[in-house]
């Protein structure tokens, strides 16, 4: 889904990649419990602005990792006064965060080499 | 895991949906509240800032669609959906919904009327222990009649089994007869069971109250003791607990009551009331000794060692019973034993399996008629509906949620259909099992017919399957069609659904040929047992009672001048009964099977024992063939003169004169009565000649037989036939009470000659009028096919008719156009259907032996039958397209 927003021409803006928004959403709300825009707040923020969450998926995928028992939504009252629900990590969802990283990791080496390599073919000649 | 569960909170998803809704448009509104005040702070003016959040957030309703659908609780709220469209959908269209649960519900009736049926008489399994180890062992006889290799035996050669066969745990013998009870009330006939002593305890039957009969029993100095079935503690003895110990008497010898046992405990072939022990070496009538080896009475049950089978049994009881043909050839010249399972042994039964088999087979076709006239009404819905389909389709509706909203319609007619279709067939059991009359032990397997849990499951089963499978085919074809090319041709409003429309008239040219087939079976059954009523003009059946006495008790046994002395007395108080206008006595009536008697003719050599010639034999009192209405044809009927001191006399009906007499008269012939016993057998003059007599339903070719007088051949069991003035019902109580003057001890078993008539096809009148109603069943649902399909063709028409009609065609062309349709439909289904029946009469002659069918005949009454009722069907939708209005039809989209 994506949402063209005012950003500076140096600024190139991306979608989050498809199948990684979960374990992005897991991480965000690793270390306190946070409501949705929190949630794409701190995504943006910690990709350094390059990565945005559209809301037409973050709230559907907020559901389903719920109805999985990943995380878990509680309605609370924020700085401002203003009830929102926010989420946290269960213990199976910690582990599922666990097990994305770790592929997530070995896949994107496993990305890098290739293009190395191909970047070494093409000096060659 | 976490806690709630998943599934948990899935399913208060379903409950808690509007909360949850609430929920999310809280969460977007902060989440656009949120992105405002950021835009804000970024410089925006305010209302830019909102403009900005929005835009930036989607569309709202699609969001909330999908976090619904990713929230879970989806598919059973669907389902929830689909259930209250369904319903509403089928109540908004009451006459489609009646016919379609009404079909269902008649198909499913029958069904499990008769699947009850199959599963109570033939599913049964014994209550006895390990029922698996069980084996009935028979007496083969020489003949090779149906039913010779099920002989009973005599107790001489079981005795010699038991001895020398070592496969058995246990090999027990019981004699099934009529007894007569009394003490509890007047005396009254039962089933009892005489039986050897460890009978019950080798069976492993569990005693309700007391104990069984146990090893010990049949010694003479042990008490007499009696066990009485459950059926007839609670019926006669009214369920008393105190019961054990009370005296009775079975045939006027005193006996104790020791146990209840349950009834039914064995397949019904081996049905009692009364269970008393027997002993071998001291039995009153004399049948059981060493020397009656000819005597077959017995019926004997094995138990199998452990590890045998019964075809080792088998094997050893053949080398025995070859050794003992060989030591006394005179009785057992011949005679063989054969092994089988308990459950062969009563499934086997010839008969009753073919009649079944034929049921199943009507009950079946009356099925598929069901489920084929289920498929045309929904094909049609359909091809109605499309319009709706299509428009869904094109609003984004998957295939797989619009296939499955009519899989819930089906599953709702099929609920619908199933829960009528169980009251149906419990009303059917009901008038099922009222027809299992005509014994005591038919009462008992009657009783055994009951719509249990496994027919429940049967019946869930066939009604979902039946709804499924034909509600599945219209759903794919509505499924597969293209949203956007339906909805061009609706709007054009010409062919609608043409390859439905095919399909259905496939299934109405079945449903027409498998009615035909039914109402042809049918109709030959019937035609059988109205022939062979008809048959009976042999006698008049009209006001005639008929009452038979066994004679029970130690004074008539082996005392032929006693029992006919007490009949005679008998006779002459019901005679001066004010109501009866005449009375007489037989040894069997027509109907009745009798025994057979050796004989042979004078003037011809007396041959051997095996090539005598054989016919049926019956003692009947003076004036029995004017009480029963049989004409004499020549000579005279037998007097109060006939008796056992005066030169014998015999009367023979016509069959035995054209067979033996056929051009001079039988009238002063002599014939030699019982040859086969030189000391009972005698010349005897005949004297008179009447009409021939039946024997059982059906008979094409009447037995012969030979009259002799009962006061020289007394019975000891005879039955009065009684001429009433009145209607027969008002003699019963004045006939009790005379026999009982005689001898209080006698039971009585009174019967109207037309049911001693129904008695003798036994199960025949069950099998005909289910098989009629089944053939009804049918008709009536190919008649509704057949409306469905004209009816479907005629709305489709109605613009084409409008044209041809504004074009100049008359009414008449119209009605003309619409029955040839009609009509080769229903040609065409006759035909398949009169090529199926063909093989009928062959079928039902091998499987109904003696019963005479009259194929042409019936034939052609079964297809005009089916031919009047469809073309009446098709007469309704083809008249209402006669009236169609030119000008409304046109302007109809």
């Amino acid at each position: 889904m994506a949402q063209s927003r005012d950003a500076g021409p140096d600024h190139e803006r991306t979608d989050v990649l498809q199948g990684t928004l979960d374990m992005l959403v897991l991480r965000a709300i690793q270390l306190e419990p946070m409501h949705g825009w929190g949630i794409t707040e701190r995504i943006e923020q910690w990709s350094g602005q390059v990565l945005q969450v559209g809301q037409g998926t973050l709230y559907p995928a907020l559901y389903r990792l719920e109805r999985q028992g990943l995380i878990d939504s509680t309605w609370r009252v924020t700085e401002n006064n203003r009830r929102a629900r926010y989420y946290a990590l269960t213990p199976a969802g910690r582990r599922q965060l666990a097990r994305e990283t770790r592929s997530w990791e070995r896949r994107s080496r496993a990305i890098n080499q290739v293009l190395a390599a191909s970047l070494r073919a093409e000096e060659t000649p | 895991m976490t806690w709630p569960p998943a599934w948990w909170r899935r399913l208060r998803a379903v409950w808690q949906r509007d909360a949850f809704e609430r929920g999310v448009a809280e969460e977007m509104q902060f989440h656009l509240d949120q992105q405002t005040e950021k835009n804000i702070r970024l410089g925006m003016a305010p209302e830019e800032a909102r403009r900005h959040a929005r835009l930036a957030f989607g569309g709202h309703d699609q969001v909330r669609e999908e976090s619904r659908e990713a929230h879970g609780g989806i598919f059973l709220d669907t389902l929830n959906q689909d259930v209250r469209y369904g319903l509403r959908l089928l109540r908004n269209t009451p006459g489609f919904t009646a016919i379609a649960v009404l079909t269902l519900a008649l198909g499913i009736g029958a069904t499990t009327t008769t699947f009850s049926v199959v599963s109570g008489l033939f599913l049964r399994v014994p209550a006895v222990r390990s029922p698996n180890d069980l084996v009935v062992v028979s007496s083969t006889a020489p003949t090779n009649r149906s039913g010779a290799n099920r002989s009973p035996v005599s107790a001489a050669d079981y005795l010699d089994w038991r001895a020398q066969a070592s496969r058995f745990e246990g090999l027990v013998a019981a004699d099934f007869d009529e007894l007569t009870l009394s003490g509890p009330a007047t005396p009254e006939p039962v089933s009892g069971a005489r039986v050897s002593s460890d009978f019950l305890h080798v069976l492993g039957v569990q005693p309700i109250l007391g104990r069984v009969i146990l090893p010990g029993d049949e010694r003479p100095d042990a008490d007499r003791v009696a066990v009485l079935s459950e059926d007839l503690w609670r019926g006669t003895f009214d369920g008393d607990r105190h019961v054990l110990g009370r005296p009775i008497k079975i045939n006027g010898t005193p006996y104790v009551v020791a146990g209840v046992i349950p009834e039914n405990f064995l397949p019904w072939d081996f049905d009692a009331q009364v269970w008393i022990p027997l002993d071998f070496s001291r039995d009153d009538k004399g049948e059981m000794g060493p020397d009656r080896r000819g005597v077959r009475l017995l019926r004997v049950v094995g138990r199998l060692k452990r590890g045998t089978s019964a075809s080792q049994a088998d094997a050893q009881v053949k080398t025995i019973a070859q050794r003992i043909a060989q030591a006394h050839s005179d009785t057992n010249q011949g005679w063989g034993a054969s092994v089988v399972s308990l459950h062969e042994f009563s499934v086997a039964d010839s008969s009753a399996k073919a009649a079944l088999t034929v049921l199943m087979a009507a009950v079946g076709f009356v099925l598929l008629i069901a489920c084929a006239n289920l498929a045309g009404l929904l094909l049609a819905r359909h091809s109605r509906r499309r319009r709706e389909f299509s428009l869904r389709a094109a609003l984004g509706a998957g295939r797989w949620r619009l296939g499955r909203q009519l899989l819930t319609e089906c599953l709702l007619l099929a609920l619908a259909g199933g829960a009528l279709g169980t009251l149906l067939a419990i009303g059917g059991v009901r008038a099922v099992t009222a027809q299992f009359n005509w014994s005591a032990s038919a009462i008992a397997i009657g009783k055994a017919i009951v719509i249990d849990g496994g027919v429940l499951a049967f019946t869930a089963i066939i009604s979902i399957l039946a709804a499924v499978t034909f509600g599945i085919a219209p759903a794919f074809h509505s499924s597969r069609t293209a949203p956007a090319e339906n909805l061009k041709d609706l709007g054009r409003g010409t062919t609608v659904g043409r390859g439905g429309l095919r399909l259905q008239r496939l299934l109405v040219i079945g449903q027409l040929a498998l009615s035909l087939i039914l109402l042809m079976g049918a109709g030959l059954l019937v035609d059988a047992f109205i022939q062979e009523m008809r048959q009976t003009g042999g006698f008049n059946p009209s006001n005639l009672l008929t009452a038979s006495v066994s004679l029970r008790g130690l004074p008539y046994e082996g005392a032929p001048p006693r029992q006919a002395a007490f009949f005679s007395r008998a006779l002459g108080l019901v005679e001066g009964i004010p109501q009866v206008e005449a009375a007489a006595l037989a040894s069997a009536l027509p109907f009745q099977f009798p025994g057979p008697v050796h004989y042979a003719i004078e003037g011809n050599p007396v041959p051997k024992v095996a090539d005598q010639l054989s016919c049926g034999d019956i003692s009947v009192s003076p004036g029995y063939f004017a009480t029963m209405g049989i004409p004499l044809l020549q000579g005279r009927e037998f007097g109060s003169s006939d008796t056992a001191e005066t030169a014998p006399v015999a009367i023979v009906d016509q069959a035995f004169a054209t067979k033996h007499f056929p051009r001079a008269g039988a009238v002063g012939r002599r014939i030699l009565i019982r040859s086969d016993q030189p000391a009972r057998r005698h010349w005897s003059e005949i004297v008179g000649v009447v009409g021939n007599v039946n024997e059982f339903l059906g008979e094409a070719q009447p037995r012969a037989h030979i009259f002799e007088p009962f006061l020289a051949e007394p019975a000891g069991t005879m039955t009065f036939a009684i001429r009433t003035l009145t209607e027969p019902g008002t003699v019963s109580s004045a006939l009790r009470r005379a026999i009982e003057t005689v001898d209080p001890d006698q039971a009585l078993s009174l019967k109207t000659m037309a049911q001693v008539v129904a008695d003798s096809g036994q199960g025949d009148s069950l099998l005909t009028a289910l098989m009629s109603t089944f053939a009804l069943i049918a008709v009536v649902l190919a008649a509704i096919g057949i409306y469905g399909v004209l009816a479907a063709l005629g709305a489709q028409r109605t613009q084409e008719i409008g044209i041809r009609m504004a074009l100049g065609a008359r009414r008449f062309q119209v009605l003309q156009i619409m029955m040839r349709r009609g009509l080769l439909l229903i040609g065409v289904g006759l035909a398949i259907g009169l090529v199926g029946s063909l093989m009928l009469p062959r079928l039902f002659h091998s499987a109904f032996y003696g019963l005479v069918f009259n194929g042409p005949l019936d034939l052609t009454i079964a297809a005009l039958t089916v031919f009047g009722i469809a073309a009446g069907a098709c007469w309704i939708p083809a008249h209402r397209a006669m009236q169609v209005d030119p000008m409304v039809a046109l302007r109809h989209d």
